[in-house]
């Protein structure tokens, strides 16, 4: 069982911070929420959201898998305005979602969710965390978008860096550790990743808000954010790159 | 999955290549990048062509194979017209590129060159004139067998052979006076799809490739606008037509792929013709995709440089948005990848690795991209468990250093450096 009230807002935000991984979504719904955790086709990242019941304007379910082709969502979003209020319901015998948009009512079928995997989250030994306004770290991923396909993250007893490096010219943000808003370095730290899904997975945190990077030396990065006032929290892990040992 | 630490790869190695690559394997006679009006390679080699045609007449007998020409020049005004050689009977080899799997560079260009293409001016709209010649040239192209003709030319048929960059070559040209031709067969689901004017061109050309139609055919149908709703229908420039059916094709068998299980092994194939040399590499991952081509000096589109020239084009997961770099050559290997995958009912990352040697000196069309990796993916494979032992037999079978195809491949390096979630336990 599913029914639920929730802005058009929350759902465009599921979608922004999954369809760049995914094509396809399990959701488990359960009492104490939405759980979506899912990797890439190409296995070099990994996604985790969990949406609470609290940024519901009405929320009732009992533990069922819902597949949703997030294309098709996405596209149901656009019919309706980011304050509208949806109600959404879980039509069992037909296995649809029935998505109700002031008068306009969209069922849509939804995916057999027998074969998508339930993948484990490594254990990953990551000492540095540092927290960050999302839109410095934009500003550094754009730069390095236009000389390289590779970024490195560092982080030192200092401070913060990203630093990448094409064939003549260098991009390098350096942030001192009293701009933080968190700073927790015990080692220095380096990994590098590709430019493309970091970005991506900067993309979705709007402007200023913040997101926690967990880092360590030629390990994955975490990161980690919130959304829908706090009542939404998800992370990204990201494998990197090894270059030369 | 078994992770291998891959010390021999210094970091040097993954900055992009820095020597110029020739300006005419991105041109190809297209674009006319060297700022003349013709493009010299081709024009040279048509004047170095020793090839002797009988056509010293106006008039012209002989059965069209079928075959049909649509030219890009003058666009939308394009000269239009079959291709014609003064042979009557079952001339269907000469222009089905599907059965040129054993013949030499030298029978291929003496064949290809007796085709006398005739011109007609049309704009590509005007598909139905009741013209005969456009209205015939359409018929020849839904054909299925050879259909005798007869044309009259305005002048005596010019010019020895034509290459292209896509297209196939053909022999001496002259502009249609008339044109008759014998009784037509047409292909049956071509018919179908043709006075289907409410079916989309890309799904009429989807549907005939699952019943089997011939790529070329498919190909010869679309280049007369025989596809698609009534009014979108027009003439398409015969190179254009090529890509076309290549990409909406391979686009479509790609989506299957990926509906497929991944192969569990790195898989090697080789195959060599035209002094060509073919190397495919399947790793067990998701779709994805290169096609890099190396060009040594004196080759057709590297002829005046002193280095081997490499060129790359690629797709992850998603596919590409913007055309390949590479030209058509891209589309045609795609599509014969995801032929052979969907035969096994298997997924992969594929790349394709060519060495065109010095022996290739003439532009034979996009076909031979499409039939040689067809041919490769027939072959038995070797068969790795690690990429660095794929990667060895690459070194081994071709000349350039496997580090400079390494530099110059997006998707080697990715496999090489990137690592993934479940390499962290």
């Amino acid at each position: 069982m599913f029914e639920a009230k929730v802005k058009a807002e929350i759902i465009k935000a599921m979608i922004d911070i999954t369809s760049h991984l995914i094509n396809e979504a399990k959701l488990n719904v359960r009492k104490d929420g939405i759980f979506l955790r899912a990797v890439d086709p190409a296995h070099v990242a990994m996604v985790d959201l969990s949406i609470k019941p609290s940024a519901f304007e009405d929320y009732r379910a009992e533990d069922i898998e819902i597949g949703v082709d997030l294309d098709k969502l996405g596209g149901i979003m656009k019919l309706a305005s980011s304050s509208d209020v949806l109600s959404l319901k879980y039509e069992e015998s037909t296995n649809k979602l029935v998505i109700q948009i002031g008068n306009l009512t969209r069922k849509m079928g939804l995916l057999d969710t027998a074969g998508m995997p339930d993948p484990k989250v490594p254990n990953l030994n990551l000492p540095a965390k540092v927290t960050l306004k999302a839109s410095e770290l934009m500003q550094g991923i754009k730069a390095s978008e236009a000389i390289s396909d590779h970024i490195a993250l560092i982080a030192t007893k200092d401070g913060f860096e990203l630093f990448a490096e094409g064939d003549m010219d260098t991009v390098n943000l350096k942030l001192p550790k009293d701009l933080l808003m968190e700073f927790e370095v015990p080692e220095r730290c380096k990994s590098l990743f590709s430019i493309d899904y970091f970005s991506n997975m900067i993309k979705p945190i709007k402007g200023s808000q913040p997101v926690t990077l967990y880092l360590g030396n030629d390990n994955p990065v975490k990161i980690e954010f919130d959304f829908a006032d706090k009542n939404g929290h998800a992370f990204y892990l990201l494998a990197p790159r090894i270059e030369s040992e | 999955m078994v992770y291998v630490r891959r010390k021999i790869y210094q970091k040097k190695l993954f900055r992009q290549e820095k020597t110029k690559v020739s300006p005419c394997l991105i041109c190809r006679g297209t674009k006319l990048l060297c700022g003349k009006d013709r493009c010299p390679i081709l024009v040279r080699l048509s004047f170095q062509a020793k090839v002797s045609t009988k056509i010293n007449s106006l008039a012209l007998e002989g059965s069209s194979p079928p075959s049909v020409f649509v030219g890009r020049i003058g666009y939308p005004k394009v000269a239009i017209g079959p291709l014609v050689p003064p042979i009557l009977g079952d001339t269907s080899f000469i222009d089905t590129p599907e059965k040129w799997n054993d013949i030499t560079i030298d029978r291929f260009v003496d064949f290809r060159s007796h085709l006398v293409r005739g011109r007609y001016i049309v704009d590509v709209h005007d598909v139905d004139s009741s013209n005969k010649i456009v209205e015939y040239t359409r018929e020849l192209a839904l054909s299925k067998y050879p259909v005798d003709s007869e044309v009259q030319f305005e002048k005596k048929p010019s010019g020895k052979i034509s290459f292209y960059d896509h297209a196939q070559p053909h022999g001496p040209t002259a502009p249609i006076k008339e044109l008759e031709i014998g009784n037509t067969k047409y292909e049956p689901n071509i018919e179908k799809a043709f006075y289907d004017t409410d079916l989309k061109a890309r799904d009429a050309i989807l549907e005939l490739y699952k019943k089997g139609v011939l790529v070329s055919s498919i190909q010869k149908a679309f280049s007369v606008g025989a596809f698609g709703e009534k009014k979108h229908r027009k003439f398409v420039p015969t190179r254009w037509s090529i890509t076309a059916v290549d990409s909406i094709i391979s686009a479509e068998l790609r989506e299957r792929t990926k509906e497929n299980p991944i192969i569990n092994e790195y898989r090697v194939y080789k195959f060599e013709r035209f002094d060509n040399r073919w190397v495919i590499l399947m790793m067990p991952t998701s779709w994805r995709y290169e096609l890099i081509e190396a060009w040594y000096p004196k080759t057709t589109w590297n002829p005046y440089g002193y280095d081997i020239s490499m060129y790359n084009s690629y797709e992850f997961y998603e596919g590409r948005k913007t055309y390949a770099e590479i030209g058509g050559c891209y589309y045609a290997a795609r599509l014969a990848i995801n032929e052979a995958l969907n035969r096994e009912r298997k997924q992969a990352g594929v790349i394709v690795l060519r060495e065109a040697h010095p022996g290739y000196i003439l532009p034979v069309g996009v076909w031979n991209v499409r039939e040689s990796v067809r041919s490769a993916l027939k072959r038995e494979y070797e068969k790795f468990d690690t990429l660095e032992e794929a990667l060895e037999s690459i070194r081994k079978t071709m000349d350039i250093p496997l580090e400079r195809w390494i530099r110059n491949s997006a998707l080697l390096k990715d496999a090489l450096t990137q690592r993934r979630i479940e390499d962290f336990k």
